[in-house]
């Protein structure tokens, strides 16, 4: 457990360089030949320069494109991968959730497996017995716990993972992407035990592509791009430079922009309900869009337009001015139109905001950009579901 | 392995380890029965004759043996003879075979968790050692058997001289355990040359067969004599025939001696091989 102003996860200067072998394992043959051939593998710098302490008590959040490190910093602080230079220090005892499960052996039942798990984590045998039995509840297996785990549903799986995981008392926990699994209420018991350990000063490390889980629960962020931390601070304004920079144009996200452009989008903001630049937003608040364009002529009677996707895609709204009744005679110049969403009836999770500028009667399209805007949307009023109905009560009248 | 709050871990270019550095025996040792355990529980759960197989293979091979060597060669070693190296023979071509597989048969969890990789290696070694003590008792009650029905000569336990053969088996075993497990995280294909060497080791030692067998070809070679003590089996298989059965000299030449330190230099050769490569396990697993 940390004192406060303790130091719990300190890097120096870390760097890890991998071998490129292409996909074939090593083999001895393999290095022979290619020692005679006088050719020397490529290689590449998973991450270099990372220099930062993370103090005792906190919970930083690590986000960035995939395949930019993260994971490596992950492993470098769990003492796993060993660094190419450098140094990390990390204090007291590490828990990594890295991939849960790692360690069950399929013939074994779930509790020889915890067991076993809690020897690998380093949690003495007596405490396990003593908490085994919150460990048995917090799965949820019933019965399950006697039969051999091969038997399991994937989801059983990573319960009784966690659940050892949690119980182990670590103070630092590693986190990779792992709430991403499990049913949904798994994962609210899951964050409640994060909420939990962060209450009894943990030191937290999250790896997270869930944007808004990150916002929610870190207090700094480390933003990774190409092996290099690029920025380090706040939650919201480090989300945000990553969505500006990373994501959407040239990111993981597949875009698309075409169009005329005798009207350009040339600049857009998102909004908070106080009229902040914001990155996340609140499901039940309002969400201010302002777009600015800029016109090469005069154009009668544009149709601003939008449209709203999850991050895998799925088409969840799309309007325009045209459709809302709001008529534009003619635009020339430049100018700014304001999109609000309010209230936000979106759920937890990333979206992708389109944007189009087109003639009244859709011949001409001037500019659209597809997918083009991400944002990510936190749930803070507890209601489940896709979407979030705006539902009042009438309180019970008696007789 | 994780420790205590007191403690931490720094990671270098030299690989992760735990400061302070004091000794964690409590924590090592229950992991290491963890794993023992695992693989105990792995391999004899799979069939409910488990433990069955491990003692019927050797017995299988040892009939085969005395049969085939009668015909080919005109005479072999009593059966209790072969039975003997047959059992010890086992235990060290299955050290060699999941001690190879150790490390590259649990990727995941060395990618995943900190511990002390040498436990894997330890473990695996450490399960069949447990085999084959097992499988000794076998062993006395088949000696018996043949021993009562005239076939064999009597048993006769050296209480100094089994253990002591058995513990320098097992160093021996363990040593090439670490050797190999390093190599095949580094070289895929050492399990190819691992095989093609087992089977060369297996008839140039004496499994099957005894030194009285070999008489007419070393007489007159002291090398061939010198290189066949200096293979580590030679001096070991004839210590555990010595100390098992009536009638069999522990006689070893100087050169048995030098044979005999092979195994705890093999022990000493892996355990600074795989103290090296495992920096490297977590980029190639």
């Amino acid at each position: 457990m940390g004192e406060a102003g303790d130091i719990a996860i300190e890097a120096r200067g870390v760097g890890k360089r991998y071998r490129v072998r292409g996909h074939a394992p090593p083999t001895l043959f393999g290095r022979l030949a290619s020692a005679i051939r006088g050719r020397r593998p490529d290689e590449f710098w998973a991450l270099r320069e990372a220099t930062f302490e993370v103090p005792a008590g906190r919970t930083f959040g690590v986000i960035g494109p995939n395949g930019s490190g993260k994971s490596s910093l992950l492993g470098l602080v769990a003492g796993t991968i060993t660094p190419t230079c450098g140094r990390v220090t990390t204090r007291g005892r590490v828990c990594s959730l890295l991939e849960l499960g790692a360690g069950f052996h399929p013939d074994l039942t779930g509790r020889e497996n915890v067991f076993l798990n809690a020897a690998l984590l380093g949690i003495p045998r007596e405490d396990v017995r003593r908490r085994f039995d919150r460990i048995a509840e917090f799965a949820g297996l019933g019965p399950f716990i006697e039969e051999p785990v091969r038997h399991y549903s994937s989801g059983m799986y990573v319960r009784l993972a966690f659940a050892v995981a949690a119980e182990s008392e670590p103070d630092v926990l590693l986190i990779d992407e792992v709430l991403a699994v499990g049913d949904v209420a798994f994962q609210l018991r899951c964050l409640d035990r994060i909420r939990e350990l962060q209450r009894r000063n943990r030191t937290l490390l999250f790896v997270s592509h869930a944007l808004q889980t990150v916002e929610e629960f870190c207090h700094e962020v480390l933003l990774v791009h190409r092996g290099s931390i690029v920025a380090r601070g706040e939650p919201a304004p480090t989300i945000l430079r990553y969505i500006r920079e990373f994501m959407g144009e040239g990111g993981p996200v597949y875009t698309q922009e075409f169009g005329t452009r005798e009207v350009e989008i040339a600049d857009v903001t998102f909004r908070d309900a106080d009229g902040r630049e914001a990155a996340v937003f609140e499901t039940g608040w309002p969400m201010h869009v302002d777009v600015r364009w800029r016109a090469r002529g005069r154009i009668e009677r544009p149709v601003f337009g939008f449209s709203v996707k999850t991050a895998n895609g799925l088409y969840v709204f799309g309007s325009n001015t045209q459709i809302a009744g709001v008529e534009i005679r003619a635009i020339e110049g430049e100018g700014k139109i304001r999109l609000t969403l309010d209230p936000l009836t979106l759920m937890s999770g990333q979206y992708l905001l389109s944007l189009a500028i087109h003639s009244w009667d859709h011949a001409r399209q001037f500019h659209r950009r597809e997918d083009w805007y991400p944002f990510a949307v936190r749930n803070p009023t507890g209601a489940l579901g896709a979407f979030f109905l705006n539902s009042r009560w009438t309180p019970p009248s008696q007789g | 392995m994780t420790a205590g709050s007191a403690s931490r871990i720094v990671n270098t270019r030299l690989g992760a380890r735990i400061e302070p550095s004091g000794p964690r025996v409590r924590a090592t040792l229950e992991l290491l029965g963890a794993l023992v355990d695992r693989e105990l529980k792995g391999r004899y759960k799979g069939s409910a004759l488990g433990f069955l197989w491990a003692v019927l293979v050797p017995l299988f091979m040892a009939a085969i043996y005395v049969v085939f060597l009668r015909m080919l060669v005109g005479r072999a070693l009593t059966p209790d003879r072969v039975v003997v190296g047959v059992f010890a023979w086992q235990f060290t071509a299955q050290s060699v075979q999941a001690g190879m597989a150790s490390v590259t048969g649990n990727a995941n969890l060395v990618k995943k968790v900190f511990f002390p990789r040498w436990l894997l290696p330890a473990a695996s070694t450490l399960a069949q050692l447990i085999n084959y003590l097992l499988s000794l008792l076998v062993q006395f009650a088949v000696l018996g058997v043949l021993a009562a029905r005239g076939a064999a000569a009597g048993v006769s336990v050296d209480p100094l001289l089994l253990p002591a053969a058995v513990a320098l088996l097992t160093m021996l075993n363990f040593g090439m355990a670490l050797l190999l497990a390093a190599a095949h995280v580094h070289f895929r294909d050492t399990q190819h040359l691992v095989g093609v060497l087992l089977s060369a080791w297996f008839f140039v030692s004496p499994v099957m067969y005894d030194l009285d067998l070999l008489r007419p070809w070393l007489a007159g070679r002291p090398w061939l004599e010198a290189a066949v003590w200096l293979n580590p089996l030679t001096p070991l298989l004839t210590g555990l025939r010595a100390a098992s059965l009536d009638g069999v000299a522990w006689l070893p030449p100087p050169w048995a001696a030098a044979g005999l330190a092979v195994a705890p230099a093999t022990l000493a050769l892996g355990a600074a091989v795989f103290r090296r490569a495992q920096r490297h396990f977590a980029d190639l697993l």
